[in-house]
């Protein structure tokens, strides 16, 4: 997997204020990048909670000078923010520092804030933010397949034992049902014990349109992966218009936003 | 009414000069230290109130001497300093001037990717020199067949940021870049790279070697293509947003035709006021150097200069910063403005062709002044370009 395409031109991006005093030089710096800035107020953080915060516009500029739990940037069990944060740095002392790390800063600036390096910190701290992203998805859809494993070995199983085939042949058998359906492999072997599947007694069918091993779609709350994929689609920006293989296993009428 | 004499007392504006008169590009810069004096007796000539009180020093293109000299202006007082060629120079000194809270007036064309608080910026960024000049040859040699350029350049900034903008401005267009080869600055020896560039018949060279490196790459590529019977301004054009018309003095009369510049001052623009300014230029300095771009952008930060000080009534640089970024002015090369939110100019883009009197005839002009855009966030994509790297290698 390709690392992401680097970002080098921020117009139309937003920075989010976190805290912080003066904000007139940030943001003349970031208008003449073609930027916008917005302040929130830590105290109201629904404001800029993850439901607010674009991955792929927004730029959170956080004040490490304030009093503020660096987990309120952080969606649920991820440890990284729901957009690329900045640290502005006042005191360099370990308490203020470790909050810019524990909330995922990838750039930081000098306060007070001046236009040299606003630039090279949006660059980098974009750019890092979304290799780290990109690792993430990786790693989730390493976890996905950890966990499908045993279902593969289930499905691999059943069809040398009902069909007599040698587990190499069975393998890519399942393999080469599973992308005529454009279907992870392991959610297509798990759609195969579904209750009311006729897996392995109906083996092969013919016509891929046929859906009645599509697997049933994870309600967003149950699977946490779910959402660790959007974030890799989220990944792909406006830019890329392509049109991918959707390999979590959605039907087109559950695309999600590119 | 009897005039009635009276004492005018003047607006006293210290003025730093910081320009080299020897080292590497003192060619270009000799004819940049003509202009600022130029810019100087027209300014007192204009603004009688300001006092234009001038430290002229020469660095010698040597960096230590660049901090050296700027310091020592800084601390006798000066706030305004017009100087520097090389980006290197200028970001060396760039944070003495920051803490003195002084302000740098810029003129020389660079890569852009800059815009500090304390510094003026007169010359063109890449969208007025870079970009015009990639639209011209994509159009000139690109119907059809695939636009080829072969990039050779000195080893610093203004080569390897005007080579990725060229990269990513032609691959869009179908064009390609064959190979980037990287050279010292001062190195004179171009024969392997040349037979390359002749093995690889590009579309166009493309040019960003500085000083004498780019003198003696022309007049050996000219020397190997003339020993071959090849018609090299034909067949192997070479391009530039540098080559003016003092280092075609330097180039020699055997290579001297046939070279593209893409600038926004020829001395061969139309107009009264460029008109004037030659004229003006050729009188105080018969002996030369050419009047080039950085020469018009070096006169034009003088007189900018001269005229913020008299309409903001101070030397202050925050005040001297808005009254300059107010109005525009008449330029030898057509109107003049400065864009108050990144002090750099409005400029009007020219590609042009050296021909074998020494002159550039000017081959397209645009319509009007184009604002710059130093970081290209309305001239460049989102992404940078995938990294299919040409053959990049440092001699």
């Amino acid at each position: 997997m390709t690392a992401p395409r680097l970002i080098q031109n921020f117009r139309g991006c937003r920075g989010v204020l976190w805290g912080g005093g003066d904000a007139e030089a940030l943001g003349r710096a970031l208008a003449r990048l073609g930027l916008s800035l917005v302040r929130t107020d830590p105290a109201a953080p629904a404001e800029a909670g993850g439901a607010r915060l674009d991955p792929d516009r927004d730029v959170v500029f956080l004040d490490a000078d304030q009093a503020l739990d660096p987990a309120l940037l952080l969606p649920a069990g991820s440890t990284l923010p729901d957009a690329p944060v900045i640290g502005l740095v006042g005191v360099e002392a370990p308490s203020r520092l470790r909050l810019l790390a524990e909330a995922g800063a990838t750039a930081m600036l000098r306060k007070p804030v001046q236009g040299a390096l606003v630039y090279s910190a949006l660059f980098l701290g974009v750019n890092t933010y979304r290799r780290l992203r990109s690792a993430e998805t990786r790693l989730a859809a390493g976890d996905r397949k950890r966990r499908g494993r045993r279902l593969l070995i289930k499905a691999v199983v059943a069809l040398v034992q009902a069909r007599g085939l040698g587990d190499d042949a069975a393998y890519a058998e399942l393999r080469r049902e599973s992308m005529r359906r454009r279907l992870d492999l392991e959610a297509f072997c798990e759609a195969l014990f579904a209750p009311g599947s006729p897996f392995p007694a109906a083996w092969p069918l013919d016509r891929p349109s046929d859906r009645s091993f599509d697997p049933v779609p994870h309600p967003r709350g149950d699977d946490p992966n779910a959402q660790d994929a959007d974030a890799g689609r989220r990944d792909r920006g406006p830019d890329r218009a392509d049109a991918a293989v959707d390999g979590a296993g959605r039907r087109p009428d559950q695309a999600r936003r590119a | 009414m009897p005039e009635v004499a009276r004492f005018v007392v003047g607006l006293r504006l210290p003025v730093g000069i910081l320009i080299s008169s020897d080292g590497p590009y003192s060619v270009v810069s000799r004819s940049m230290l003509c202009g600022a004096l130029l810019g100087i007796e027209e300014a007192r000539a204009e603004h009688p109130g300001v006092v234009l009180v001038p430290t002229v020093r020469n660095p010698a293109g040597e960096l230590p001497r660049y901090v050296a000299e700027a310091s020592a202006m800084l601390a006798a007082g000066i706030r305004h300093v017009v100087g520097c060629y090389t980006s290197s120079s200028r970001k060396e000194i760039i944070p003495l001037f920051e803490k003195a809270d002084a302000l740098l007036w810029y003129p020389s064309h660079y890569e852009g990717f800059e815009s500090s608080g304390n510094v003026v910026y007169t010359g063109a960024v890449a969208n007025q020199h870079l970009l015009p000049l990639v639209a011209y040859l994509l159009g000139r040699f690109g119907q059809g067949a695939s636009c080829d350029t072969y990039c050779v350049g000195s080893n610093y900034i203004w080569a390897w940021e005007n080579n990725r903008i060229l990269r990513e401005a032609m691959g869009p267009a179908g064009g390609r870049v064959l190979a980037e080869r990287y050279f010292p600055v001062g190195c004179t020896e171009f024969g392997p790279v040349i037979e390359a560039v002749l093995a690889a018949r590009p579309s166009f060279v493309f040019n960003t070697l500085i000083g004498e490196s780019s003198y003696a790459f022309l007049r050996d590529l000219r020397a190997a293509c003339v020993a071959r019977g090849i018609d090299q301004p034909g067949l192997v054009p070479v391009a530039s947003c540098t080559l003016s018309e003092p280092e075609l003095d330097a180039v020699g009369p055997e290579a001297v035709d046939g070279h593209i510049t893409s600038s926004v001052y020829f001395a061969s623009l139309g107009g009264p006021e460029n008109a004037r300014f030659v004229a003006a230029y050729r009188a105080r300095f018969p002996e030369g150097p050419a009047v080039c771009a950085d020469a018009e952008a070096t006169y034009l930060a003088v007189r900018l200069l001269a005229r913020a000080v008299a309409g903001a009534g101070t030397t202050e640089i925050n005040a001297v910063k808005r009254a300059a970024a107010s109005g525009s002015i008449r330029a030898p090369q057509g109107e003049v403005r400065l864009d108050p939110e990144t002090m750099h100019a409005a400029l009007t883009p020219r590609i042009a062709r050296s021909d074998a009197s020494g002159r550039f005839v000017v081959l397209r002009e645009a319509a009007g002044p184009v604002p710059a855009d130093p970081y290209l966030i309305r001239n460049s994509s989102r992404f940078g370009a995938v990294d299919l790297r040409p053959v990049l290698r440092v001699a």
